[in-house]
């Protein structure tokens, strides 16, 4: 056995992934074979969920928390440092992270076995560079290197929808994610810089007067990381990208990290009640409104995106109100619900060639395996008792409740109820429902393709019943307490699973599915998607096309007016240079008189 | 010692290549291009040994040489690197030697070509090292004049439309053209040479007229309104090359007009001569002067960088694009300078060597598929990345890099500079600044999707190919470049940091002087 610190260990899961990365983009005959490059990538993730978990199972124990820095730029005000944190929180994030990249990365070698070899290496390359962008952002120190890998995970996030790149809808959607998420980072790059100039450092134990300017900055950036309403438009689209890319990037680890920056910066988030009461509503809001819109899609994927919308509003909500265990024990039981999720809806899709679960339809019976496990899922989504999101659920909708925000509360009880209905309507169409024609050589994937699943499984079960030591290892206390709120939240999710059951199992009340047309019209009519396309198209290309013409056509023209002008005034200035001697002679007495003029009005 | 001379060896090294070249006609293709990368190379390797031997615990003016020229006007030779100039120097080295690589399919001329581009760079390190004013303009003015001929022989003609309240100015002038585009650059520069010249003589006087070194011009208490009107002369005289709003109207249309390596090395390196006269010149020697001044210098600087980055997402020319994204983050240089904070300073030349190698590498790129495509119209282009998938990488690289992606070299600058900004007495010049950065994010990354990704590429293009050998050479050395400088900035960073606690003392009463040094 291996006998590290826990350091070594940090550093091991922080720079295996990054040399993976480094080896293979540089190395680009090993990249291009495909295999061989999974086969390195691989490995990095393999030593990284071991040295996550031995880190795990340190701190469990009660290991100390270790810090370690080194500088890395000069400022003004002193040396600016990165380095490694682990403490709880981190920890168990790493974790997480480990899991998640480890079972997707094992399930893109069935998924993606049919692509060609230089896009299966490629696809590697940027899954360990991701996974190390990841670790760096989780294992940072302090709130800049928490950025710094917030934007190379926004990168590796581009260049994974991306990945299908001679797919114009895919390069569409790459940007449009990088686009929006980097608009929003420009409040955290902003927040910091205020923070710095307040406090000298970018520490998230500062206290500082400018908490609510900084912490606002900051909610900025986490709306677009984690895909808040109005700035949850390019979730859905980055569906673009290959399946598990969704599930690791665009459910389970990346967009968590606007909610794990807040838990992270609590202490400064704590001094900003403004934020807080921003970030409830928006995340309630964000809650009901992406369940709604998920109720009506048709593709399996695009109700998942909408759904870690939704449930990504849970989390803001939660840490709105404080109730900062609540927010971040759903941030850990849905990574790996819904991980799972998106990993399980990859089997089916690969089955039937369609993202349409009209085109799905009884494939329990071909796939049971996927099925069971994407059963699993859905019933830790819908908060299921027992099931690990019941746990975490509850625990947020009683800090929102502890805080009288009755509103918000709510909102999210709908929202509750509406993702029992939306995971059953999926559910019993797409797994018990009667077979389509698609799903006529539907048969399982490969054991590359069952290993993560049963693997993700086990949590989305179970994770519930470890909350006590999970809490634990964050400096929090947990006992279980079944209050009116999560007793309500729980029948409305049995009524939410029922009616689904009702309509889409039994072709009983139909005439509720016109209850829900307003929404799919909303949907369809994608109003906010529009709103900020009408903001690009008629704002900043309209105004690029003005400073562009003014740029060319007045300032340049100005310009080219005045060497227009010299170029005539040296025209006219010729006919001066007469060669007649008397003209020069009357000139010089001219010029004489007019010194002698200046010289009696200003002597001296 | 070799050490004592290290300094005019290097800036001699491209020289001596020029005369070799312009000495042996028979000099032609490879063997000229051969000449010259040897003169390009030798002058990276000497940067490379000042950096080495810069003993940055001592601090100050390091390798000095001094050779008397005009003693009756006490100008001389005095030649002296300090922080700022080690990491200039290293620019310089890598641009000229990656600029050499990427041109190495010129075939019209290229002895000629390559004669007056190793003058230019000479005189481009001269400046970085000149600790003399008169020798200091001398060498800018040698960086500068080249650029007449290397655009007006060798450059390419652009498409602009005639329009606008002057549009009768259009029936006067070729604009677009090469000649045209050459002869505005040109002039445009003079102008601004003209001012410095008047500057120059204003400083040399007040200051007793015995001495044009630094030591003496630099020091001098210069009585009040000379210092006004004469930094006024400095900022448009150095600002016009540097970029400068409303001054800035040359680049575009010269870069587009330029040959690659021209293109390389005018934006890499010659912009920020401009914008190292000004603080080098302008501020640290006219400080009251700066202080009157800076709150415009910055609120310019910010315009610039908006006005940069937005029309550069309106330009369909891939020239143009590059183009206009260099006067905007030049924009960045100038504000950083405008902060008169130490991580302004330092965010402003750390700028200077991030964008000079990112906007070499876009030039470079850009050369490249322009060579091949025969074209630079944006809208026409698509699915290059299949032809041309290295080629592809490295442009989003770049595109990364302007943008400010952590990691690369761009951010670290920018960081520093918006940090000074927030610290400065204008805090809300870092906000335009961040815009700017994002807006960069929107056209460059659009740029990349509209040139390389989609569909293979359209039939018209059937001479695409990724780059070859010497090129991949250039690409290689430029990207690595942005990714160290982005992950360890300390590599230049403590030089320029060192640097900057000497002299923002002498602009800022008060500044503290200490540098936080690595351990």
């Amino acid at each position: 056995m291996l006998e590290l610190t826990p350091l070594q260990w940090a550093q091991l899961a922080l720079w295996v992934p990054l040399l993976s990365a480094v080896v293979l983009a540089a190395v680009w005959p090993l990249r291009k074979a495909g295999g061989p490059a999974a086969g390195v990538s691989l490995v990095a993730a393999t030593v990284n969920l071991a040295a996550a978990a031995v880190l795990l199972f340190g701190w469990l124990n009660g290991a100390e928390d270790v810090r370690h820095t080194a500088p890395w730029l000069i400022g003004g005000q002193g040396l600016i440092e990165l380095g490694v944190h682990l403490d709880g929180v981190s920890v168990s994030m790493l974790l997480v992270v480990a899991v998640v990249a480890w079972g997707v990365q094992v399930f893109s070698l069935g998924y993606l076995a049919d692509e060609p070899k230089a896009g299966f290496g490629r696809y590697y390359t940027w899954q360990s560079l991701f996974l190390f962008s990841m670790n760096s952002l989780v294992l940072a120190p302090n709130l800049l290197q928490l950025f710094l890998g917030w934007e190379l995970v926004g990168l590796c996030s581009y260049l994974l929808i991306g990945y299908w790149f001679t797919k114009p809808s895919a390069a569409k959607a790459a940007l449009k994610a990088f686009w929006v998420t980097k608009f929003a980072d420009m409040g955290l790059l902003l927040g910091l810089i205020v923070l710095y100039t307040h406090t000298g450092g970018f520490e998230w134990t500062a206290t500082t007067t400018a908490a609510t300017t900084v912490t606002l900055l900051f909610f900025l950036a986490v709306m677009g990381k984690s895909a808040q309403f109005p700035l949850h438009i390019w979730l859905p689209d980055a569906m673009e990208g290959p399946t598990p890319v969704s599930a690791l990037l665009h459910a389970a680890t990346m967009v968590a990290a606007g909610v794990f920056l807040v838990v992270r910066a609590a202490p400064l988030f704590a001094q900003a009640p403004l934020t807080g009461e921003v970030m409830t509503w928006i995340g309630a809001f964000t809650a009901l409104f992406a369940a709604s819109i998920a109720v009506v899609q048709t593709d399996i994927k695009k109700v998942l995106a909408y759904s870690t919308c939704s449930q990504l509003g849970y989390m803001v909500a939660a840490l709105g109100s404080g109730a900062v265990l609540g927010g971040y024990f759903h941030l850990t039981t849905h990574a790996f619900f819904k991980a799972l999720l998106f990993l399980a809806a990859g089997g089916l899709i690969h089955a039937v060639h369609s993202n349409e679960i009209s085109h799905m339809g009884g494939l329990l019976k071909k796939l049971p395996v996927t099925g069971w496990t994407f059963i699993i899922g859905a019933l830790a989504l819908a908060g299921f008792p027992g099931f690990s999101g019941f746990f975490s659920k509850d625990l947020i909708l009683e800090g929102v409740a502890h805080q009288g925000q009755w509103v918000p509360l709510a909102m999210l009880l709908v929202g509750a109820f509406l993702t029992a209905f939306y995971m059953g309507r999926v559910v019993f169409i797409a797994l018990l429902g009667a077979p389509s024609e698609h799903a006529a050589h539907a048969h399982e994937g490969g054991g590359s393709m069952k290993l993560p699943l049963l693997v993700l499984a086990v949590p989305a079960l179970a994770l519930g019943f470890f909350a006590g030591p999970v809490a634990g290892l964050w400096g929090h206390e947990y006992h279980f307490h079944l209050g009116w709120v999560g007793l309500t939240a729980s029948a409305l999710g049995l009524a939410g699973i029922g009616l689904s059951w009702v309509m889409f199992a039994k072709g009983g009340a139909q005439g509720l599915l016109a209850a829900f047309a307003p929404v799919g019209a909303l949907a369809r009519s994608g109003a906010v998607d529009r709103l900020w396309a009408t903001g690009y198209r008629q704002g900043l290309q309209v105004l690029g096309g003005a400073i562009a013409w003014l740029d060319r056509y007045v300032i340049d023209a100005l310009m080219n007016l005045i060497g227009y002008l010299s170029l005539a005034l040296g025209d006219r200035l010729r006919a001066v240079q007469t060669g007649n001697v008397r003209d020069y002679v009357y000139a010089v007495v001219a010029g004489l008189l007019l010194l002698g003029a200046w010289g009696a009005m200003f002597p001296g | 010692m070799l050490t004592d001379h290290l300094l005019s060896l290097t800036v001699a090294a491209p020289f001596v290549a020029a005369v070799v070249l312009l000495l042996a006609p028979d000099l032609k293709g490879a063997a000229a291009k051969t000449v010259a990368l040897m003169g390009a190379g030798a002058s990276l390797l000497g940067a490379l040994a000042v950096w080495i031997n810069y003993d940055l615990s001592q601090g100050g003016l390091q390798l000095a040489e001094q050779y008397p020229l005009v003693p009756a006007y006490g100008i001389s030779l005095h030649l002296a690197v300090d922080g700022w100039g080690v990491a200039l120097l290293l620019l310089t080295g890598v641009i000229i030697t990656t600029g050499v690589l990427a041109t190495w399919t010129l075939e019209h001329r290229e002895r000629e070509f390559l004669v007056l581009l190793l003058v230019l760079v000479a005189g481009v390190y001269g400046v970085f090292v000149s600790q003399d004013l008169f020798v200091f303009f001398l060498f800018y003015e040698i960086a500068v004049l080249p650029m007449y001929l290397l655009i007006g022989i060798w450059g390419s003609e652009g498409k602009v439309e005639r329009g606008g309240p002057l549009g009768f100015v259009w029936d006067k002038l070729n604009i677009g053209g090469r000649e045209y585009s050459a002869m505005k650059l040109t002039l445009m520069l003079l102008a601004g040479s003209a001012a410095i010249l008047v500057a120059m003589f204003a400083m040399f006087h007040a200051a007793g007229g015995k001495s044009f070194d630094f030591s003496v011009l630099q020091g001098f208490d210069y009585p009040e309104h000379t210092q006004l009107w004469a930094f006024v002369l400095l900022w448009f005289g150095f600002g016009s090359l540097g970029g400068v709003f409303p001054f800035h109207t040359w680049s575009p249309d010269g870069h587009a007009a330029a040959p690659t390596a021209v293109s390389m090395l005018h934006a890499g390196v010659l912009m920020k001569l401009g914008a190292f006269g000004v603080i080098r010149i302008g501020m640290m020697m006219l400080p009251d002067g700066a202080a009157y001044w800076v709150p415009y210098v910055g609120a310019v600087a910010v315009l610039n960088v908006v006005w940069g980055a937005l029309s550069a997402m309106a330009q369909k020319d891939l020239k143009y694009i590059i183009a206009y994204s260099s006067v905007s983050h030049m924009g960045v240089v100038m504000l950083g300078a405008a902060t008169l904070t130490a991580d302004g300073w330092n965010g402003a030349i750390y700028q200077m060597v991030a964008h000079g190698m990112m906007t070499g590498l876009f030039f470079g790129l850009v050369g490249l598929v322009y060579h091949r495509a025969h074209s630079r119209w944006v809208p026409g282009m698509g699915g290059f990345a299949h032809a041309m998938p290295g080629v592809a990488a490295f442009f989003i690289l770049a595109g990364l890099s302007s943008l400010g992606l952590p990691g690369l070299a761009g951010f670290v600058a920018e960081f520093l500079v918006f940090l000074g900004a927030w610290q400065s007495a204008h805090a809300w010049w870092a906000i335009p600044g961040i815009i700017g950065a994002f807006i960069t994010a929107v056209y460059v990354l659009r740029v990349g999707r509209d040139v390389f990704f989609g569909q293979g590429p359209p039939a018209t293009f059937h001479e695409l190919s990724d780059a070859k050998g010497s090129e991949w050479a250039a690409l290689v050395a430029l990207g690595v470049c942005l990714i160290v400088l982005g992950v360890y900035p300390n590599v230049i960073l403590e030089f320029i940091a060192q640097a900057t606690s000497e002299y923002l003392p002498l602009v800022v009463k008060g500044a503290a002087s200490g540098v936080a040094v690595l351990p």
